[in-house]
């Protein structure tokens, strides 16, 4: 437990003094903004692509609009971004042998395992929570409708989502010995769950489900309860891969 | 230069989206200048690609293109 | 008492093997000299030695607790030093000597003056900047630093001095030297100097086999040539080869080469005997020797004997 602690603080100096955290916080929170200036501009920039000879009805932009942009910058580059900044999280340190000395020292392996999967999932968490608020808040000032009445619940697969991926990512690393084989390996598995989702009988199981619903739940079309077994096996499959990488670190050779 | 209609409809919005943008890009251009090792690619390539590509330029900088010691 | 034992431990790598069953012992106090040619399997076996590295056959043990793959418990015994240390490069030396000690559990109440003592010792007490600016040599001191922080019963220094200057190597060896007191010390090295200079104890690793393991002193006894070297002024040269062959002929000298101005002699029986007999002809024939002595052996020729 101890190893766990000082171990995350190590981990959190570090996101912090080589700027990743930064990196990743700021580009949320373009997101948060960009998301609903998207839905604003929009129409404008369909109607100036046409021109103003032909007269198109163009539907006014509401709330929907506002959070389908933000799901899709989000589901679509933003945690991609959380893969390629921590893909080489553990292959990093064991190719370059700098957790060699702390495990002479002592350092029990799981707890490396285990801290970096908690900053991690935690930044991806922040990140997220940061920039739905910033999406929120402008969407309550510019989209003044009940058309989302279910925001929260909505964010609440997003959120569980980003638990498993960031066990993905932490699994993939701790399988490959460099940065690039742990992004091809996460990228090619959330490829994968995607076609699976081809599947309708499958896609009630798939953690990529998560990501694909959140609209209809906010409008309400769509009911958090029937995400029930995808949300169980996806944190399943996020204990499966943590225990995982865990007994893959404890036989690596360092 | 006059600014466009949409620009001032959503200064709300433009303004921090603006002043994140710049100050990414000044973060990434003093580090590229200060650090002049790469992982590949030299200090005028990441100069062009910081300051001339929004937002994804000093990502993709901190990402791949700062070198090992930073 | 001996604090660590290998006993007939095997390592493949594929299907290659590194190491064929080798048996060492280290007594607790000494400091032991592990020798090899580059790539013989040193830094494989202190790997192994520090649970880094699994065993395709044999068992190491520490203080009599076996060594396990992975998490092993005899690693709180034991501080390593590998030859080319790898830190955080974003922390400071301070920084860094502060985690390590907080994860072998030095109570906080010690910690900081314990931090600080260490890098005096090492020379580093002033460094602020970032471990990523280091040179090769504050990466030495301050890999020391981390491998000593846990006050080891045991250190584990591989090849600690082949990246460092002539002065940089011996102030190393005056730091291991010091420390011989409280620590068992192992250090890999291909230099032999380095051993000669400050080891008691010698193991020596061979295309995957020991091939010595005991005091540098038996070893020297082991491998004692009886050789002695004579030195004349040039002019005498001739009356002093007439010697020789004659105590070839006798039997009391096997051979003798000449190089630069001196003549050596190997020779079977006492060294005393073969002085009187020596000194006695000279005498006869009205020469003086400018130099007499027997000569010990060094490491590097015994290494290079039993490397052959």
């Amino acid at each position: 437990m101890k190893d766990i602690y000082y171990f995350t603080k190590k981990e959190l100096l570090e996101v912090w003094r080589t700027k990743r955290l930064l990196i990743l916080l700021i580009v949320f929170i373009i997101f948060g903004i960009l998301s609903p200036l998207m839905a604003k501009l929009t129409p404008e920039i369909l109607k100036s692509s046409f021109g103003s000879e032909i007269q198109l009805t163009i539907p006014e932009p509401t709330s929907i609009d506002s959070w389908v942009q933000f799901y899709k910058n989000i589901t679509q580059m933003g945690i991609y971004i959380l893969v390629i900044l921590y893909s080489n999280s553990v292959s990093g340190e064991v190719s370059r042998g700098s957790l060699t000395n702390l495990v002479t020292k002592g350092l029990n392996r799981s707890a490396v395992i285990t801290s970096k999967y908690l900053v991690i999932a935690m930044q991806g968490v922040v990140a997220v929570c940061l920039s739905f608020s910033i999406t929120a808040a402008y969407t309550a000032y510019y989209f003044p409708d009940n058309n989302s009445p279910h925001i929260v619940i909505a964010l609440v697969p997003l959120l569980i989502f980003i638990l498993f991926l960031s066990a993905l990512i932490v699994f993939g690393s701790a399988i490959s010995s460099n940065s690039f084989a742990g992004l091809l390996f996460t990228i090619t598995t959330i490829a994968l769950f995607y076609l699976m989702n081809l599947f309708e009988n499958i896609s009630k199981f798939n953690p990529i489900s998560l990501i694909g619903e959140n609209v209809s739940i906010l409008q309400g079309e769509t009911q958090l309860n029937e995400q029930y077994w995808a949300m169980s096996i996806s944190l399943l499959a996020t204990i499966f891969l943590f225990s995982a990488a865990i007994s893959v670190m404890n036989k690596k050779k360092l | 230069m006059e600014i466009p209609e949409i620009v001032l409809d959503n200064l709300l919005l433009f303004i921090p989206l603006i002043l994140l943008e710049v100050g990414l890009m000044i973060t990434a251009l003093i580090h590229v200048l200060k650090h002049p090792d790469y992982k590949f690619g030299n200090k005028l390539m990441w100069i062009l690609i910081v300051v001339f590509i929004q937002i994804i330029g000093p990502i993709v900088y901190f990402v791949f293109g700062r070198g090992e010691n930073e | 008492m001996n604090i660590l034992t290998l006993e007939n431990v095997s390592k493949k790598f594929g299907e290659k093997l590194i190491l064929d069953g080798i048996n060492l012992t280290v007594p607790e106090g000494s400091i032991y000299g592990f020798v090899g040619k580059n790539g013989a399997g040193k830094t494989t076996t202190m790997k192994m030695v520090l649970g880094l590295e699994d065993l395709t056959e044999g068992s190491i043990k520490i203080k009599g607790e076996s060594v396990t793959f992975g998490n092993t418990k005899t690693n709180q015994w034991t501080g390593y030093l590998p030859d080319v240390p790898e830190f955080y490069g974003f922390m400071s030396a301070g920084e860094y000597l502060k985690l390590c000690g907080e994860i072998t559990g030095i109570p906080k109440s010690e910690l900081s003056t314990k931090v600080k003592s260490m890098l005096k010792k090492v020379g580093l007490e002033d460094s602020k900047q970032p471990i990523k600016k280091f040179s090769r040599g504050m990466k030495q001191r301050l890999g020391a630093a981390q491998a000593l922080l846990n006050e080891p019963k045991l250190l584990i220094c591989d090849e600690p001095t082949s990246a460092l200057d002539p002065n940089g190597r011996r102030e190393f060896l005056d730091l291991l030297y010091s420390l011989k007191e409280n620590v068992t010390i192992i250090f890999s090295t291909h230099i032999l100097n380095d051993v000669e200079r400050i080891c008691d104890h010698v193991g020596i690793l061979n295309e995957g086999k020991i091939i010595a393991d005991t005091t540098l002193t038996d070893l020297k006894k082991q491998f004692a040539s009886s050789k002695m070297e004579v030195l004349m002024e040039a002019k005498d040269n001739v009356l002093l080869e007439d010697i020789l062959n004659r105590l070839i002929h006798e039997g009391k000298v096997q051979t003798y080469e000449k190089a630069n101005e001196s003549y050596f002699v190997s020779y079977s029986g006492d060294y005393a005997d073969l002085l009187e007999e020596l000194y006695g002809s000279c005498k006869k024939a009205h020469i003086v020797p400018n130099l007499l002595r027997k000569i010990e052996p060094s490491l590097e020729s015994i290494f290079l004997e039993v490397t052959r």
